[in-house]
């Protein structure tokens, strides 16, 4: 060990090119997680502000919330069921808002959504007509307390009252108003998607107990299949997108792990090919395969610390530096320790090649044999 | 040369390995380029392979065919433009439909014009053009010819189901990632009522134009801005490349292919790097006995561009196959310039990194055989 770290002290150089190489490949991994995180974050943080234990959407929706229709009967249906604790409706419109002092062509893309149930994301709901919550991404725009926010076609008027955080739908910013509020915006701007009295897109429940098991087939089945009840993450993945998202960046990310495995274990290799005939004398002098096998691994895995170390410092450094609303980029603890680990893993695969080439040497040809 | 070949022969599985390690970097790029190209693709061929050349969103729409509406007003002073050969309307929405009346009911956007020469697909893969009610041209991504296709309704219940009937096939015509109908207005507009039996109007999404002759269609969509702020004019190409996400997509994948960029030829320079290195006692013998340094340089490099070259063949041999795939909505296809401008870029680029190890050769002192050093 101590001759494994004295070499990396005394010939830095020697391992210079590798840090360099996987700090580049621990930044892409950081990245690309990074990425993932901020676009998921953008597109799903309303239906995580919910906090529901379950969410109820029209059968025929594909759970999609614009296309789904909640009636007054079927909600009445859902609060009847057993286990249900809470119930709270809630839609969404996406529309252009005209933010003041912009140009009349420079708006800001964003979902209104009218809803009925506090969370521990989202206060209670606005009480007066045409007021809202605002996501603070449109703070990035130049919203303030008080600030009237022109919406959609029609110009309908929502005054914000104050900032939630975190509630990004879509990728867009949102504003938060009562039912009511919604449902008249949703009129004005959208004739096509006008919903009646009483109908909502769909509704957010909230369990009786902490065991919510079964709860979602039996509102499906007191509504008579007229319905479709998913779990908040059941929601997130059935959100346009997501899921496919998720799945192309994570075979990157998982390729990006299979480079570095390549590039760790060509490198070592070489260093271990380097090693040959010194392995051969210190086996001479009584050092074993492992003991030669533990000190490759060491240098691997310091190697690889430092290059994740760089790597999560130039993350960390690029969230900070990123202004809100711009690149969706987030660089959770999470996510640095995991390409943390992934990079460690691939680090010891990498090195696992070299192992063959460390039992091989044969002490007697070093003394000359 | 010959020399470079007997080296590569005589230590097979290390010039393999990089071989193989290149080969995977260049399909890993290839297959990325396949996905950045089929997700945008699939995200805009609608509006790319719609007929008409200049579409009219309202600036609320924010360049989305799905969050623009024109209001008639608007409509009225759209269409009081100077140099509009011909107009009509384009409806797009997205529905729950069942095909076929069998299996689980999917998404489908659906696409209403008033004019075929003015938003319907402009070319065929299969089939014919829709001439009536209740027949559609779809997308080959996700419908086939005869495919019968009913719009729902909330909880599936319709008093009237609109059903469509696809009688033509467009390739790279998805929008949104989603399989795609191109309808007449009325199958439209039934198609909104279906699934919202509220809907209390409904206007176009957008306004299609054809310019008269003479006038660009660029110059078209710049008038037409110029008679209302609230509308939002552009070339169809223009409406395509500008449709959200589209630049934010190819931005990420730039940043993406920058990286992998550097990784490819620090890979293969310190490949060599090392190489030379390890062999820096045979080259110094090399020198010794005659060898130019400009023959040991021209080795290196040969090594390299058959590195290269052969990590190339590998990787465009796992990306045939695998660009021929469907990810789910995205159909990848073979891109052949991605792969000419890759090759050229990765061969110059470790042609590049290669330099290093060259100067190392351009520096071995041939009287260092005689003193050792050159083992060191």
């Amino acid at each position: 060990m101590s001759l494994a770290l004295k070499e990396l002290r005394r010939q830095p150089s020697r391992f210079g090119v590798a840090t360099v190489i996987l700090t580049l490949i621990a930044i892409l991994l950081m990245f690309l997680g990074g990425l993932l995180d901020g676009l998921t974050a953008g597109n799903t943080g309303a239906i995580r502000a919910q906090q529901a234990d379950l969410i109820v959407f029209s059968s025929t929706s594909q759970d999609s919330l614009v296309r789904s229709r909640i009636e007054p009967d079927q909600e009445k249906q859902v609060a009847a069921v057993e286990g249900v604790a809470g119930i709270g409706e809630l839609g969404s419109a996406q529309l252009g808002g005209r933010i003041e002092g912009k140009g009349p062509r420079d708006l800001v893309p964003l979902v209104l959504f009218g809803y009925e149930a506090a969370s521990k994301g989202l206060p209670e709901p606005p009480t007066r007509p045409g007021e809202a919550w605002a996501d603070d991404t449109l703070e990035a725009e130049g919203v303030e307390r008080g600030d009237v926010i022109k919406v959609g076609p029609a110009r309908s008027p929502v005054k914000v009252i104050g900032f939630v955080n975190d509630t990004r739908y879509s990728g867009q910013s949102t504003l938060w108003a009562s039912l009511d509020t919604w449902r008249k915006v949703q009129s004005e701007n959208r004739p096509d998607a006008r919903v009646g009295p009483g109908v909502s897109q769909a509704l957010i429940i909230q369990a009786s107990g902490p065991d919510s098991s079964g709860l979602a087939q039996r509102i499906d089945e007191a509504t008579g299949g007229l319905t479709s009840s998913l779990t908040e993450d059941e929601t997130i993945q059935a959100l346009p997108g997501v899921a496919a998202q998720e799945s192309v960046f994570n075979q990157i990310i998982a390729l990006t792990v299979l480079i570095a495995i390549i590039v760790v274990a060509l490198f070592f290799a070489l260093i271990t090919v380097e090693r040959i005939g010194l392995y051969g004398v210190l086996k001479a002098l009584g050092a074993g395969s492992g003991r030669l096998f533990a000190g490759v691994l060491l240098q691997a895995v310091i190697v690889t610390l430092i290059a994740c170390a760089i790597g999560a410092v130039a993350a960390l450094a690029l969230d900070a530096a990123i202004p809100a609303g711009s690149i969706p980029f987030t660089a959770t603890g999470a996510r640095l320790l995991g390409s943390t680990i992934f990079l460690l893993f691939a680090a010891l695969i990498g090195c696992a090649f070299s192992l063959r080439r460390v039992l091989k040497v044969d002490p007697a040809q070093a003394i000359g044999g | 040369m010959f020399l470079a070949l007997k080296e590569m022969r005589r230590a097979k599985v290390r010039f393999g390995l990089l071989i193989s390690a290149i080969g995977l970097l260049v399909l890993l790029i290839l297959a990325q380029q396949a996905i950045q190209t089929g997700l945008i693709t699939s995200f805009i061929g609608a509006i790319e392979k719609q007929s008409a050349p200049v579409l009219v969103y309202s600036v609320d729409g924010q360049r989305t065919l799905q969050g623009s509406i024109i209001t008639p007003p608007l409509e009225q002073k759209i269409l009081s433009t100077e140099g509009i050969a011909g107009s009509g309307r384009i409806g797009q929405g997205t529905f729950t439909v069942n095909v076929n009346g069998e299996g689980e009911d999917s998404d489908a956007a659906i696409i209403g014009y008033t004019d075929p020469q003015l938003g319907a697909p402009d070319q065929l893969s299969a089939g014919r053009a829709a001439q009536g009610p209740g027949e559609a041209v779809g997308s080959s991504a996700g419908f086939e010819l005869g495919d019968t296709v009913r719009v729902l309704g909330p909880g599936g219940q319709s008093a009237d189901p609109e059903t469509i009937t696809v009688v033509g096939l467009a390739d790279n015509a998805q929008l949104q990632v989603t399989p795609t109908l191109f309808t007449g207005w009325s199958d439209y507009v039934a198609s909104v009522r279906s699934a919202n039996p509220d809907a209390a109007g409904v206007l176009p999404s957008a306004i299609a134009a054809a310019p008269v002759e003479g006038l660009e269609p660029a110059a078209l969509a710049d008038r037409i801005n110029d008679v209302s702020d609230e509308a939002d004019a552009l070339p169809k190409q223009s409406a395509a490349d500008e449709t959200p996400g589209v630049a934010e997509v190819r931005q990420s994948f730039q940043v993406i292919f920058l990286l992998f960029g550097l990784v490819v030829p620090l890979v293969t320079g310190l490949f060599f790097l090392i190489i030379t290195l390890q062999k820096s006692a045979s080259l110094t013998l090399l020198r010794a006995v005659g060898a130019q340094s400009g023959l040991l340089v021209r080795s290196l490099m040969f090594q390299v561009v058959l590195v290269i070259g052969g990590g190339l063949l590998v990787g465009i041999a796992l990306y045939t196959p695998l660009s021929q795939a469907q990810l789910g909505d995205i159909q990848l296809s073979f891109d052949v310039s991605a792969v000419l401008i890759w090759s050229a870029l990765l061969l110059g680029l470790g042609l590049l990194s290669a330099i290093v190890s060259a100067r190392r050769v351009l520096k071995i002192d041939p009287i260092e055989a005689t003193t050792g050093e050159g083992s060191r």
